[in-house]
């Protein structure tokens, strides 16, 4: 498999990367402020701009709007959109900002004709794609030699293996788990839809191409296979919210996998503080080895928008991002620790990465499913 | 049907809602609990109007919302549906006259949501839809304990006339439409997901067709379901229903010293309904603040406690949360928390829709109608035009497929207008548009006039089905029955006819009053034969589409 280069390079990004978060921190950008140093209410300005919908309990956080407007004298109007529709078909004349939750998204937008450039961009988020299951499942998996914990840490390092039983339609009961009635699946949102499940659709298609980035010509034949996959799913959830809802509620003979963001489970877990204990004995996170980065790129299209990318830079607002959402930073050289969470289980960083396919392909394979 | 026990469980919830929204504020870290406190203050709320359409299994919660709105100074009114009708209610986007939305399964929400007007749409409780079979029955089936028990065993033992059970209509109500799945998919042989090809595969038509066809009774809502199978106890053997309901019938029989029924899960036909309580978004802020206070306190742990005492499956994590009762889930009743439940796989959109559709003109039961109609003097105007749009919405192919009431191949419609005797008996038989359309300009031509006597108007409808009786049990028989008037005759009269009969009684007559109509005779008749008696008052057209519904 093919992603130990990838990984390097993030690194060698990092550095780079580190100096431009250096600088971009010491600049202090907003306008007038009052005698307790706080941008004066009639001085603060409006940012109009699209938000993926992941990032919608983040941006209602007071502190969060509180940093905005005080500090850097920003009010976010937050459109909630999905990621792809609002850099290819949506309206963007009124808008400061663009913030979809994947990379390809910047590509996808580059390529659209007769709408502003976009002014700067950064990666303010990642989050990658796990898998959610029940204390059952894990186990079994681990059984089966799938999963490894490290530090505590659930890696799916069986993931080619598993991708192999989706294909072959092996059911529960052959890897011991006979209280589950049918076949393995994994659920995911709709990949025509939902982000979570356009990723997971991504990071399928490599899988099923031996774990390597699906080019153009892999394609002709991992296509066919990702079809046959998806249409064994029947209804599929178009939002990431509501899948993860739905894998909590019904409970594992209805959902025993499920895709979803990392910060998903970590979110659910501070709002429901009172309730971590059974958390933590119930649900498991699995880390697929490789995954795919869902990031977080804010997209400037004026200097209203430039304005956002400078704030949200700020250290404190990456902290909350991660300490109350779960969303580790994307700012180069950045650090996320773990122990600042409640939930365990979550590893310092996440190494086995593979690239997602380029946007080109991933709209062949929408186009395909 | 307000039973004592009921009741007093309508006294223990309102004080746990009041308990809720005064001690909200005291457990610190749970957002639910805390918001309590803060939505009752929140003055935004007051003289606020919110209406939402639920399903009838939610009937015995309405007390929680009601109540809330109360404590909040807001009007909630909560109008009952069957899932059907909401989501094609739904499909009036922006123009629905409701403001939130609540059936038994986000399926609906799916379906209808074609403007995307729906959201904040959350699961408020679980309830898995079971066989609920009297304990007898399945201690002699060897059903009790058995967790493995498959859907050809029950085919088994309904083609044996070991289990003689009700269900509803698969096209009008939820708990219906989720057996119905279950049964398609374990006729297909348990595929990952049920397709069009399982749905054209003769064999799988055939064999749900057959279990279809053992079915005694239907209904358009699960709740009158539960009443009915209570109410006509010695009639059947089994229901399927909500676990949730199987558990407040048994709460029921249980206080009249009855056997209680016994829930079976069969392994390859399980389905789940999650109860999403969504906000229609029409614009109003206020109306959604409203609306997500409401939502907050009912998922708030108090309230979700309360709902288990319900039978309900609440809580954080899964369909066993920690708190579930062991006197309300009670392993006698056959219902066991710890028990895995997989549901069949939701198909795709277009796989349900022809599903659906597959159910209501080829796989169900047929039906065997007569309608009684009143085209006495007092229908003369408005009254006899309803009357006519009212019959066009169930015999315009057309139009019956919107709401899902298209008739099959084998239906049998007995039309018999009546003034003060039967005028005529105006029959045909199947879908045909020519045969249906002969009988509907029949209906559009007849005029007003002359007295009332809905007795020997229904006695004409008995001698009809009685052509039929032979292989009633091939059919859904039911009398629907509309007058705007005051009979004259007896209710006595028709009884010496209905005693020398050997299938009378179990023809429901399901009775629609219109205008004046004299409702204690519609709602005896009703009565009489385990039918229900609708209002057609306010919207003629509607009433005679839900008593179809139950046909």
């Amino acid at each position: 498999m093919n992603w130990k280069p990838f990984a390097g390079l993030l690194l060698l990004a990092a550095v780079a990367g580190a100096v431009y978060f250096f600088q971009g921190t010491e600049q202090g950008s907003a306008g007038p402020k009052g005698a307790d140093g706080k941008v004066e209410a009639s001085e603060r300005i409006e940012v109009p701009c699209y938000v993926g919908g992941e990032k919608s309990r983040y941006l209602k956080n007071p502190r969060v709007q509180e940093i905005l407007a005080e500090k850097y004298g920003l009010v976010l109007k937050a459109t909630k959109a999905g990621s792809i529709e609002m850099v290819t078909t949506l309206p963007v004349e009124q808008m400061s900002c663009l913030w979809p939750s994947n990379q390809v998204a910047v590509e996808l937008y580059r390529g659209r004709s007769g709408v502003p450039p976009a002014l700067a961009q950064e990666t303010i988020f990642n989050s990658p794609i796990v898998l959610y299951t029940w204390d059952v499942v894990a186990e079994a998996l681990a059984q089966e030699g799938l999963v490894e914990s490290r530090d505590g840490v659930q890696f799916l390092t069986g993931f080619d293996v598993l991708v192999g039983h989706l294909e072959s339609g092996t059911s529960w009961q052959e890897i011991g788990l006979p209280q589950l009635f049918g076949k393995i699946k994994i659920f995911s949102t709709d990949p025509r839809k939902s982000n979570s499940g356009n990723m997971f659709s991504g990071l399928m298609a490599n899988m099923l191409n031996g774990g390597d980035v699906v080019g153009p010509e892999a394609l002709e034949t991992v296509l066919p296979k990702l079809k046959s996959y998806f249409e064994r799913m029947g209804y599929m959830e178009s939002s990431s919210g509501d899948i993860f809802e739905n894998f909590l509620k019904t409970g594992v003979g209805a959902k025993p996998i499920v895709v979803g963001y990392e910060n998903q489970l970590i979110e659910f877990a501070i709002e429901n503080q009172r309730h971590l204990e059974m958390l933590r004995q119930r649900i498991r996170t699995l880390y697929p080895v490789p995954t795919v980065w869902s990031s977080h790129p804010l997209m400037a299209l004026d200097s209203k928008g430039k304005r956002l990318i400078e704030a949200f830079e700020d250290p404190e607002l990456q902290q909350l991002a991660w300490t109350q959402h779960g969303f580790r930073s994307g700012l180069m050289g950045a650090q996320n620790d773990p122990a600042d969470l409640p939930v365990t289980g979550l590893p310092a960083s996440i190494e086995a990465v593979v690239p997602m396919p380029t946007a080109e392909a991933m709209g062949r394979i929408i186009d395909g499913l | 049907m307000w039973t004592a026990c009921r009741g007093l469980k309508f006294l223990i919830l309102l004080s746990l809602a009041l308990w809720s929204l005064a001690c909200g504020g005291e457990a610190p870290s749970g957002p639910g609990a805390e918001s309590t406190s803060k939505e009752a203050s929140r003055a935004g709320s007051g003289g606020v109007r919110l209406t939402i359409v639920s399903g009838s299994e939610n009937k015995s919660l309405e007390p929680l919302v009601v109540e809330y709105g109360r404590q909040v100074g807001a009007d909630i009114e909560v109008r009952y549906q069957g899932s059907v009708d909401i989501s094609l209610a739904l499909e009036n986007g922006r123009n629905a006259d409701f403001d939130a939305v609540w059936p038994a399964n986000s399926l609906w929400l799916v379906l209808g949501d074609r403007h995307k007007v729906v959201k904040h749409e959350k699961s408020i409780m679980r309830s898995p839809v079971v066989f609920g079979v009297k304990k007898s029955v399945a201690e002699s089936l060897g059903w009790v304990d058995k967790s493995d028990l498959r859907v050809n065993d029950i085919l088994a033992a309904a083609e044996a006339g070991k289990l003689r059970f009700a269900m509803t209509s698969a096209t009008q109500s939820n708990s219906g439409a989720s057996a119905y799945f279950g049964f398609l998919s374990a006729m297909a042989g348990s595929p990952d997901v049920l397709s069009i090809e399982h749905l054209e595969d003769k064999e799988v038509r055939d064999q749900v067709r057959r279990l279809l066809k053992t079915v005694d009774r239907s209904s358009g809502s699960s709740g009158w379901l539960r009443d009915l199978v209570i109410q006509s106890y010695d009639r059947f053997d089994a229901m399927v229903n909500y676990e949730a309901l199987v558990i407040e019938a048994n709460q029921d029989l249980e206080s009249r010293g009855l056997e209680p029924f016994y829930a079976i899960y069969p392994i390859d036909g399980m389905t789940i309904a999650d109860s999403p309580l969504a906000y229609v978004d029409k614009g109003s802020k206020r109306k959604e603040e409203l609306f997500l206070g409401l939502q907050e306190h009912l998922l708030s742990p108090t309230v979700q406690a309360s709902l288990g005492a319900f039978g309900r499956r609440t809580g954080l994590l899964g369909l066993d949360a920690g708190s579930m009762d062991r006197t309300v889930f009670r392993s006698d009743w056959g219902i066991s928390p710890e028990r895995v439940i997989s549901p069949i796989p939701v198909p795709e959109e277009s796989v349900v829709r022809a599903a659906l559709e597959l159910y209501q003109t080829a796989l169900r039961k047929p039906s065997l109608t007569a309608y009684v109609l009143d085209y006495s003097g007092s229908m003369r105007g408005d009254g006899i035009a309803h009357l006519k749009t009212a019959m066009g919405t169930l015999l315009d192919k057309e139009v019956a497929q919107r709401y899902w009431l298209q008739p099959s191949q084998d239906d049998v419609h007995i039309i018999i207008p009546f003034d003060g005797a039967p005028r005529a008996v105006w029959q045909a038989e199947g879908a045909d548009s020519a045969d249906l359309r002969v009988l509907l300009n029949k209906i559009r031509s007849a005029e007003a006039g002359g007295g009332t006597d809905i007795y020997e108007a229904v006695g004409e409808a008995v001698e009809q089905i009685g052509r039929y009786e032979n292989r009633l049990a091939d059919f859904f028989p039911a009398i629907i029955l509309m007058s705007d008037g005051k009979s004259k005759g007896s209710l006595e009269q028709l009884e010496t006819q209905f005693r020398t009969s050997s299938f009378a009684y179990d023809v429901p007559i399901f009775s629609i009053a219109f205008g004046k109509a004299d409702e204690s005779q519609l709602e005896a008749l009703a009565d009489l034969t385990s039918g229900r008696a609708f209002d057609g008052k306010k919207d003629l057209v509607k009433a005679f589409r839900a008593a179809k519904g139950y046909n």
